[in-house]
């Protein structure tokens, strides 16, 4: 196995405070839009924790943001300019999940530190990370003050637009969180992903076989 | 409505009653009319009055008139008499309230005042008059509770609505106008309380025994102010009636297309609905309980199927101020057809969209359907995987022990289950 430097510190300690933040905003904001339904918490409490805790997670994106714009490994999230390529490497990436991986077979992403993401991984991260996570937070924001940002609650045809939007987003990240935590089990063992990205940052993976450009181990899946 | 009407047409025919007595006197007060004629009553009011109320405004049209109490203490005698003319009473008249006065003994230099607060309070028995169902709610409120306890500063009638000049305003205006620190106390513990004060009529959490509502009320985001009822040719509720074709009230797709109606002129400003909460019965907002009774409870408002949010009406200004309601489902608060009609109102939690709702059960139902499926997938694959492999390898044993050439009992490249 190689072990190849993959998550940096900055990025781990983003990844794992949006992580917690993004589940404390899930839950809360069901306590919040459900009150009667659940009554975890009162509405109060769960208001106020959802409004620092957006605070925490809007501050920690510019620890990612800035990281990323200062540094050469913003590489990762650049998008791949042929869609023909793209779209056959996402198919083959499609057909990996679905069938080649219960087999066996070899990811046909390669992991390295400036190629993180599978052709899949890198246009939904992109979609993520530079279009839901700022609208979600611009009307969270919005929510928060309304009598504060007239200009941009009009901007977005107004209050009920504003929250629409903002559960819109809420409703997908809910998804994503299933979705994520399942796909970081498919490494090559269930907790890999987790240890490289919580702890070490070093993802293992398999030393590329002679003669074969593409006999990458199971190490180089990627949570999604 | 209907019940305020009734009382309006009460309070003219006994104003007219009234009044045919004292107009009587005032010709005969001729002598006392041309005294003030001097100081006439502002032209641009002039014309609304009656004879009789321009006889009385002739003398009390003037700032200076005061009434002496003794002990250096006056009461102004002074009528604002364009703000009369622009009142609400102006149909009643001076003598539907001062019935009292004779104008054969007029002034009357022997009556008693012995302040301006005792007159306001003797005044409250006038107002119940006619206003009886909102004196006995009166009567029940922190106010009047303070009022029997011999606080000075208790509101009493013209306190709050004002004695000439009384015009419809909002209940904020009225109520901040003593408590001049709700505001900064709200922001102590309320969030968005700046909104809140906007949007929930103080009577809303203050009042906390009545039933609420809420009305949908158009507004002018361009003017930033509410629309307001064509004088003389009132149009809003004829528009509404046409468009609630089942007569029921609107739902969501008759307000849409109310909406559209409204806004059919594209060159125009849209406007908008923005809701209020504020009581059912106007005059219920009388109720005034002690602070410390007065709804604090979020989810009172934020939560489905909270009460404010089982009654709604639509609504639009009348040239007097007082809002024209429509009735409306309450089901519109909550469709998908309303994200525009009613964009510029939102409660959280209280008027969620029910298709997010179910939206919000798909996306949990295939968050879990990602990993449980997908590791079906894989043992189906692999049990199938598995078989071929045993088919392979019992097909290899066959031919190796049948002695046919080329078996080598290898399975080549068969898949592996994992």
């Amino acid at each position: 196995m190689q072990r190849i430097y993959i998550h940096p510190l900055p990025v781990r300690i983003w990844h794992w405070i949006n992580a917690i933040g993004f589940v404390v905003m899930i839950l809360t904001g069901i306590q919040i839009r459900y009150l009667g339904l659940i009554d975890v918490l009162s509405f109060r409490t769960a208001v106020t924790v959802h409004n620092w805790t957006g605070a925490v997670l809007i501050c920690n994106y510019f620890i990612w943001l800035l990281f990323y714009l200062f540094s050469d490994k913003i590489r990762v999230y650049h998008p791949e300019l042929s869609p023909t390529k793209h779209f056959r490497d996402s198919f083959r990436q499609l057909q990996y999940y679905g069938y080649g991986i219960f087999k066996g077979s070899p990811n046909p992403h390669q992991v390295s530190a400036y190629d993180k993401f599978n052709p899949m991984q890198s246009m939904m991260y992109q979609v993520v990370m530079f279009l839901l996570v700022p609208v979600v937070f611009v009307t969270g924001i919005l929510l928060w003050d309304v009598q504060g940002f007239p200009g941009a609650v009009e901007f977005f045809g107004g209050v009920r637009i504003v929250a629409t939007v903002h559960v819109l987003i809420f409703i997908f990240f809910t998804f994503f969180i299933f979705f994520h935590v399942y796909m970081g089990s498919l490494g090559h063992t269930p907790t890999a992903h987790y240890k490289a990205m919580f702890v070490t940052g070093y993802e293992e993976v398999e030393e590329p076989a002679q003669g074969s450009a593409r006999s990458t181990a199971d190490a180089s899946q990627r949570p999604l | 409505m209907a019940s305020s009407i009734t009382r309006w047409s009460l309070a003219g025919r006994l104003f007219e009653r009234r009044c045919a007595g004292v107009v009587a006197q005032a010709a005969l007060a001729a002598v006392l009319a041309l005294v003030c004629a001097t100081h006439a009553v502002p032209a641009a009011a002039a014309g609304d009055l009656s004879d009789g109320d321009k006889t009385c405004l002739g003398c009390h049209g003037q700032e200076r008139l005061t009434k002496d109490l003794g002990a250096g203490a006056t009461l102004s005698l002074h009528v604002p008499g364009d703000a009369f003319a622009k009142s609400v009473h102006l149909p009643l008249g001076c003598a539907a309230c001062h019935a009292d006065t004779k104008l054969d003994n007029h002034p009357q230099t022997t009556k008693t005042i012995r302040s301006a607060r005792d007159y306001s309070i003797a005044m409250v028995e006038v107002c119940r008059g006619c206003h009886d169902d909102a004196s006995r709610q009166y009567e029940g409120s922190i106010h009047a509770a303070r009022l029997k306890a011999g606080n000075e500063r208790a509101p009493v009638c013209t306190d709050c609505h004002g004695s000439h000049a009384i015009l419809p305003k909002t209940a904020y205006d009225t109520c901040v106008a003593c408590h001049a620190t709700a505001m900064s106390g709200h922001q102590k513990w309320l969030p968005n309380a700046g909104l809140h004060l906007e949007v929930v009529s103080c009577a809303a959490c203050h009042a906390p025994a009545p039933k609420r509502m809420v009305d949908l009320r158009l507004y002018d985001g361009a003017a930033r102010k509410w629309v307001e009822e064509k004088d003389g040719a009132p149009e809003f509720e004829k528009l509404a009636r046409a468009t609630d074709t089942d007569g029921n009230g609107l739902d969501a797709t008759e307000l849409r297309n109310l909406m559209a109606q409204i806004n059919g002129d594209a060159t125009l400003p849209p406007k908008t609905l923005r809701g209020r909460i504020e009581l059912r019965v106007g005059t219920e907002a009388h109720q005034l309980s002690e602070k410390t009774r007065a709804i604090k409870e979020c989810a009172s408002c934020h939560q489905h199927g909270a009460e404010p949010f089982q009654t709604v009406t639509v609504s639009i200004t009348s040239p007097a101020g007082k809002p024209v309601r429509y009735n409306a489902h309450k089901d519109v608060l909550n469709s998908v057809l309303s994200v525009e009609s009613l964009r510029e109102f939102y409660a959280v939690g209280g008027t969620r969209n029910s298709v997010l709702d179910l939206l919000f059960i798909l996306a949990v139902l295939g968050g879990l359907a990602v990993p449980i499926g997908h590791q079906i997938m894989k043992r189906f694959v692999q049990r199938q995987l598995a078989l071929e492999a045993a088919n392979q390898a019992a097909a290899a044993s066959r031919h190796a022990a049948s002695g046919a050439p080329g078996a080598s009992g290898d399975d080549g490249d068969a898949p592996k289950p994992k």
